[in-house]
């Protein structure tokens, strides 16, 4: 499997007033991500991670460190045209149309003409209607519809999110879900950076979490989440010998055990004894909260103010 | 080739602004107005009678083109100042809106150099100043035309020196905007330079002013480095007067003009390349 972005010791010192005081965003951020996953980027605020994405596109320039983007340089024309970047408070000329956003994006990729995708990409987003009015009268939402809609043109090879959910309605966010589960579907490489967790966590495969300008911790999302020993289960029977069996109730035949799961199969089998039925058994595991707060919490120690 | 896409862009963008339209609506209006207020009735190619804004015109010159080369010329200084001012403040909102948050990141991700985003907003702005230079100047040259049947170049030419004074005043205009985003603060610029310019045109007469020594020596160094734009401006008022143009010299005043933009283009260009956003 190829590498799509690759971090090498990225750091980020933004300067000062005057050349004092400056503030350190990257401390030196290793991070590789494979052709074809999804991947989140996801930390507490200032933690660095909107500075990465922009280092990763040569919006900011690195103080020291290195990127390749699709094995190129990200300042390569080349490259840049194989990348879909939405920002994560665009800006779009208030006077155009969305069409004419979409096509000028599309003349600066060489897509040629473009008509009909840009059409298709208005469509996929929910834009179609609305592809006729001024973009300046859109709300956040729409104009973020309509910088995904740019990202997405020429089916680029590595989309870069920068809070592509942002300001977007419940049911909005699930087309974008299933419109972004379809681009990595086509094997393009998704790298998402957000602070809804609970997005990242439906969208991305592989997650790294970015705190003080570290990645602390990165992985894929199942050994991130590891299992808890404890366990959600729905019994049938008597409750009072259910309870004596060592299960904690919650009402409405729901039941909580702590223990390994060697303790919890004696604990059913004393129930089982006593007449209960076992209907569904679940172990917890950690959510992406969690395990953002664990990560941050190891790292609180000698926080600095950083930029984002 | 990504430069002028980027200028075709920025066309596009202020053909569907509502300020670029208003001003071109005034410069229309203007147009119209001149149209409506100049009365001049002129007989057999003399001149007859000659009004101007309803005001009887005193001359004893029986030459229709002669006695209208004063008008000319006042219509080509017109251009030129008019014209130059007008840009700065028609045009001074590009670079800033361009650098807004939330764009430019967008624009420095698509397959285009940093050095051609400016260059192409360059070109884009240079190509708008130039148009409308040239839809005031020549539309004036062609009213002229319409009232008097004569036909007299210098508001045209006014119309070209505009935009080759506009050149170094824009290049400023684009430095001041990377420096610090604010449309107010590159108009500032732009007008600055456009009056150092101005002053620097004129800097042999002015420079006796100063006592000889270190003074003077202090004004035309500071004046050395920057664009000759009075020479210019007298460029369309000479021909419509009809006096001969120093061809020469008039190219060495242009070219020191695109010297200078080159210079603040580069250093902008140069700023730009390391900025973050």
């Amino acid at each position: 499997m190829t590498v799509a972005i690759e971090a090498q010791g990225l750091e980020k010192t933004y300067r000062g007033s005057l050349g004092r005081g400056g503030a350190t965003a990257l401390r030196g951020v290793d991070l590789r991500v494979e052709r074809g996953t999804a991947f989140g980027l996801i930390g507490p605020n200032g933690a660095g991670k909107t500075t990465f994405v922009k280092a990763l596109l040569g919006v900011v320039r690195p103080t020291s460190g290195r990127v390749s983007l699709l094995g190129g340089d990200p300042d390569d024309p080349a490259v840049r045209r194989r990348v879909g970047y939405l920002p994560e408070r665009l800006a779009l000329p208030p006077a155009w149309t969305p069409v004419e956003v979409l096509k000028a994006v599309a003349r600066l990729k060489r897509l040629g003409p473009a008509r009909a995708e840009v059409a298709r990409r208005l469509e996929e987003v929910g834009m179609a209607e609305d592809s006729g009015r001024k973009v300046g009268g859109f709300s956040k939402g729409m104009k973020q519809r309509v910088g995904l809609a740019c990202a997405l043109l020429g089916s680029p090879d590595l989309l870069v999110l920068d809070e592509p959910t942002d300001g977007l309605d419940p049911l909005a966010r699930v087309e974008v879900r299933s419109l972004l589960a379809r681009e990595i579907g086509r094997g393009a490489t998704l790298f998402l950076n957000s602070h809804l967790l609970a997005e990242t966590e439906r969208v991305c495969g592989r997650i790294g979490i970015l705190v003080e300008g570290r990645v602390v911790r990165e992985g894929a999302l199942s050994d991130l989440r590891a299992a808890l020993p404890r366990w959600r289960l729905r019994l049938a029977g008597p409750e009072a010998a259910i309870a004596a069996a060592g299960f904690s109730s919650g009402g409405d035949g729901s039941f909580a055990f702590e223990g390994e799961a060697e303790a919890m199969n004696a604990a059913l089998d004393r129930a089982r004894g006593a007449g209960a039925l076992v209907l569904e058994v679940a172990q917890d595991s950690k959510d992406l909260e969690a395990v953002l707060a664990e990560a941050v919490g190891n790292e609180a120690p000698g926080r600095e103010a950083g930029r984002p | 080739m990504s430069a002028l896409l980027v200028a075709g862009d920025l066309l596009r963008e202020a053909r569907s602004r509502r300020w670029t339209l208003a001003l071109a609506g005034a410069v229309t209006l203007a147009l119209v107005m001149v149209a409506l207020g100049l009365r001049l009735e002129v007989v057999d190619g003399a001149l007859a009678a000659t009004r101007l804004f309803g005001g009887t015109l005193d001359t004893d010159i029986r030459s229709v083109d002669v006695a209208l080369r004063p008008l000319f010329a006042a219509t080509s200084w017109l251009v030129f100042f008019g014209g130059t001012l007008f840009g700065i403040a028609a045009v001074s909102d590009f670079a800033p809106s361009m650098l807004a948050p939330g764009r430019v990141e967008h624009l420095l991700s698509l397959p285009v150099q940093r050095w051609q985003l400016l260059l192409g907003t360059f070109l884009g702005v240079e190509a708008l100043v130039l148009g409308g230079a040239l839809y005031g100047g020549g539309g004036m040259a062609l009213l002229l035309l319409a009232k008097t049947g004569v036909w007299n170049p210098g508001p045209v030419l006014a119309a070209g020196m505009a935009a080759v004074a506009f050149a170094p005043v824009y290049a400023v205009m684009l430095g001041a905007t990377l420096l610090a985003r604010s449309a107010a603060l590159s108009a500032a610029a732009g007008f600055l330079l456009f009056l150092a310019g101005v002053v620097a045109g004129k800097r042999d007469a002015i420079s006796p002013v100063f006592k000889p020594g270190a003074a003077r020596a202090m004004f035309l160094m500071a004046t050395a480095p920057l664009p000759r734009l009075t020479p210019l401006a007298e460029a369309g008022a000479d021909l419509a007067q009809a006096k001969p143009l120093a061809v020469w010299p008039l190219l060495g005043f242009v070219a020191g003009a695109a010297l200078f933009a080159a210079a603040a283009l580069a250093l902008a260009a140069a700023r730009f390349e390391r900025k973050d956003f």
